[in-house]
């Protein structure tokens, strides 16, 4: 499938819904936040397909998360995913909100986002490209219209 | 909220003063960070920066694995600055091993080096841009961003942590085609810029945004050692490529630029002319580059010793510290990120300025909080309130409106 | 007399317990061998007001078997930097702020204390960097002894024998 196939179809359910979202750096180096931001800026612009970054968890109905999660940053984001009203869902991007990464050993980090909070999409990549962060959203939305009770409607 | 641990205050009004938390989790900046900041009025009387919880403990980390793995790791204590410590991180195993990279290793480290300031400079000018309510050209710089990224990519293979040092040298050659994508995107670049350039020269709208906000005095640039682009727009002369030559850098002609504005509108200029002489950089690399092999060996076990690199990173100095013991594992690495080196002047920067200008201000030391924390507040008042970053941008841009300072009203023309 | 030369000898006339324990091991760097608190404090005005190396770039904790090493790096405008070595003992872990002179230290002699368990005395107040909050008190993360696998990072507790059953 070739980007503009991809964005062919993001658009094609972007029309269906417009998931809001919400970032949350767990600890990350950067990487893969920047690359999210890249994703809402012209070359991949998901705002044009519904997608708007938040600034308050209440508003958002994804909460995108990057890096290992450091043993400060945990209640933080157990917080954060609290304030979120239901239906809510959680992407880990990145290989080390996946499993932690080359980190999992450090001291101060206790695992990937899945340590702390239910994850319905994992999206491995160091960094990952904006155009999966796109593939990872319609997986994540093609997954509710199926559906599928595994992913999405995170518990309160 | 009040959160557990930092024992963070709601905001809170004592004595004409009031106090707030900002952070952890704020959009725009897109990294955890507190900062408890006291008002008075509009003005800010102290702020603390409280930073930490990007702290992961790599550094304990890479005493237990080989430098190699180690290489790896260093990479990641920063997505944007990737290079800058991983080229610092070989050339201390270099130097302990007393080897000596070959020439061509030496440019295509530089040229590697130069783009990521590039795309890093980009990023800031996007970032800025964005704090104070100028969108339009965030999105002109960060769509520029993505040439560079795309060279980077073709280069070194990823757009982010690139990977194409090694102990020894570079992974990756420079082939024909890359140099001929590299030469057009720096033309398209160099014109792009020096549009940046014009803007920030004559644009009123925007210079009375940035000029005379987080002041840092050439005497409290050296008094907090602040370092890059923070101490160069104060008029100090301070860069590793110009006052100790390193790599390739020893023979390439590299100007120092500095401003005396020593405000946020100083460190923009010095961002953008910055921008402009990393691409006359790159165009010498390319002309010069001397042919040959691109990586020597270098044995496991490095000879005991420690050593003190320097380099020059996008955002300042960037030192790195190893010991060796004679093994394969390396007894101590410590990192310390130019952002660790800037966060000191915080304080005294958002002292005196109004909350409007907090983002913009926090912003212009362009801070890598994952640099800093491998690991600010205001404070004072009776009355609760919490107050999200989001809401803190919108309220400067909204200040300023009021006073005839609209920045979205500003077309983007060529 | 190159300019290291001479840093070397205003230092080693100043201070004669440096000499032979001072040496340039690397082009640009000065480096001293492991100095004592007191010594390290009489040197210190010297090295700002006379030398004019105006800036404490950074302190990095070392673990030296019975003694904790705090290697000051400071710097000038020029390339130079001199890495002084104050040693002090495990058995009485303390050291005294530079940050009246240098107020560029602070958050890394914080980390000094965090990290390697130095009380560092006279740094103003402030939040404690960079461990989390409900750190276990006495865990000190980059001595050698502390064994990262027996620390349970649920409960944020060391486990004296044996690795933490619960971990990641």
């Amino acid at each position: 499938m070739t980007d503009l196939d991809i964005v062919k179809k993001a658009i094609d359910w972007g029309t269906k819904k417009s998931p809001w979202i919400i970032h949350f750096n767990a600890g990350a180096c950067n990487g893969c936040d920047i690359e999210t931001i890249d994703s809402l800026t012209p070359r991949y612009d998901l705002e044009r397909v519904g997608i708007l970054k938040q600034g308050s968890p209440r508003h958002a109905d994804v909460l995108v998360c990057t890096g290992a999660v450091t043993l400060q940053t945990r209640d933080r984001l157990i917080q954060i995913y609290e304030q979120m009203s239901t239906p809510k869902f959680v992407i880990a991007i990145g290989t080390c909100a996946c499993t932690g990464g080359i980190f999992k050993d450090c001291y101060c980090v206790t695992g990937g986002i899945d340590s702390v909070i239910p994850v319905d999409v994992y999206l491995p990549g160091c960094a990952v490209r904006p155009e999966a962060i796109l593939n990872a959203v319609e997986k994540l939305l093609a997954g509710l219209e199926a559906g599928d009770k595994k992913k999405g409607g995170s518990k309160e | 909220m009040s959160s557990p641990g930092r024992q963070r205050k709601m905001a809170e009004i004592n004595n004409n003063q009031i106090e707030f938390p900002i952070g952890p989790q704020h959009p725009s900046l897109d990294e955890p960070g507190c900062f408890d900041i006291t008002l008075e009025g509009e003005k800010v009387v102290n702020a603390v920066v409280g930073v930490g919880y990007n702290h992961r403990g790599l550094e304990k980390t890479c005493e237990s694995r080989t430098y190699v793995q180690d290489l790896y790791i260093i990479e990641r204590v920063c997505g944007i600055c990737s290079h800058a410590h991983s080229s610092a991180f070989c050339m201390g195993i270099e130097e302990l091993s007393g080897v000596q990279i070959p020439p061509r290793a030496e440019y295509i480290r530089v040229i590697i080096a130069e783009l990521e300031r590039l795309h890093s400079h980009l990023l800031w000018l996007g970032v800025a841009c964005h704090e104070v309510g100028f969108d339009t050209m965030f999105m002109f710089t960060w769509r520029n961003r993505e040439k560079v990224l795309d060279i980077l990519a073709t280069m070194g293979g990823n757009r982010v942590n690139y990977g194409v040092n090694t102990i020894g040298g570079v992974r990756r050659d420079l082939d024909p085609a890359s140099i001929d994508m590299l030469q057009k995107t720096l033309d398209t670049l160099e014109k792009e810029i020096k549009y940046y350039a014009n803007l920030a020269k004559t644009e009123t709208t925007l210079i009375s945004r940035l000029a005379g906000v987080g002041k840092l005095s050439k005497e409290d640039v050296l008094k907090y050692g602040a370092v890059g682009p923070v101490a160069r727009a104060s008029g100090v002369r301070d860069d590793i490529r110009v006052i100790e030559p390193y790599g390739a850098y020893k023979e390439i002609p590299v100007h120092m630029i500095t401003d005396d504005h020593a405000d946020v509108f100083g460190r923009t200029v010095v961002r953008i002319l910055e921008m402009q002489e990393s691409i006359n950089i790159i165009r010498f690399c390319i002309q010069n580059i001397p042919d040959g092999p691109i990586a020597v060996k270098v044995p496991r076990r490095i000879p005991a010793g420690e050593v003190i690199i320097r380099v020059e990173a996008p955002r300042g100095e960037d030192i790195h510290y190893i010991r060796s013991n004679g093994t394969d594992i390396p007894d101590r690495v410590r990192v310390r990120a130019p952002t660790e080196a800037n966060w000191h002047g915080m304080t005294h920067m958002l002292t005196g300025e109004y909350l409007a200008d907090v983002p913009i201000t926090i912003a212009a030391i362009d801070p890598c909080y994952s640099c800093t924390d491998r690991a600010i507040r205001v404070s004072s008042g009776r009355d609760v309130e919490v107050m999200d970053w989001r809401t803190l941008r919108r309220y400067g841009i909204d200040f300023y409106r009021k006073k005839g300072i609209d920045l979205s009203t500003l077309a983007v023309g060529r | 007399m190159n300019r290291e030369e001479e840093i070397v000898s205003r230092l080693c006339g100043a201070f004669p317990f440096l000499t032979d324990r001072i040496c340039v091991r690397q082009k640009n760097r000065i480096f001293t061998d492991p100095i004592t608190r007191e010594e390290f404090e009489q040197i210190i005005p010297f090295v700002h007001d006379q030398l004019g190396f105006y800036r404490a770039c950074h302190v990095v904790g070392t673990d030296d078997g019975d003694s904790i090493g705090l290697l000051y790096i400071f710097s000038d405008q020029d390339s130079i930097l001199l890495a002084l070595r104050e040693s002090v003992p495990k058995s009485d872990p303390q050291a005294k702020s530079i940050c009246n002179l240098y107020p560029s230290i602070i958050l890394h002699e914080r980390e000094i204390i965090d990290l390697f368990g130095v009380m560092v005395k006279g740094l103003p107040n402030g939040p404690h960097y960079p461990l989390p909050d409900g750190w276990p008190e006495g865990n000190y993360p980059m001595r050698k002894d502390w064994d990262p696998k027996k620390f349970n990072k649920q409960t944020m507790k060391y486990e004296q024998s044996g690795e933490a059953k619960e971990n990641g």
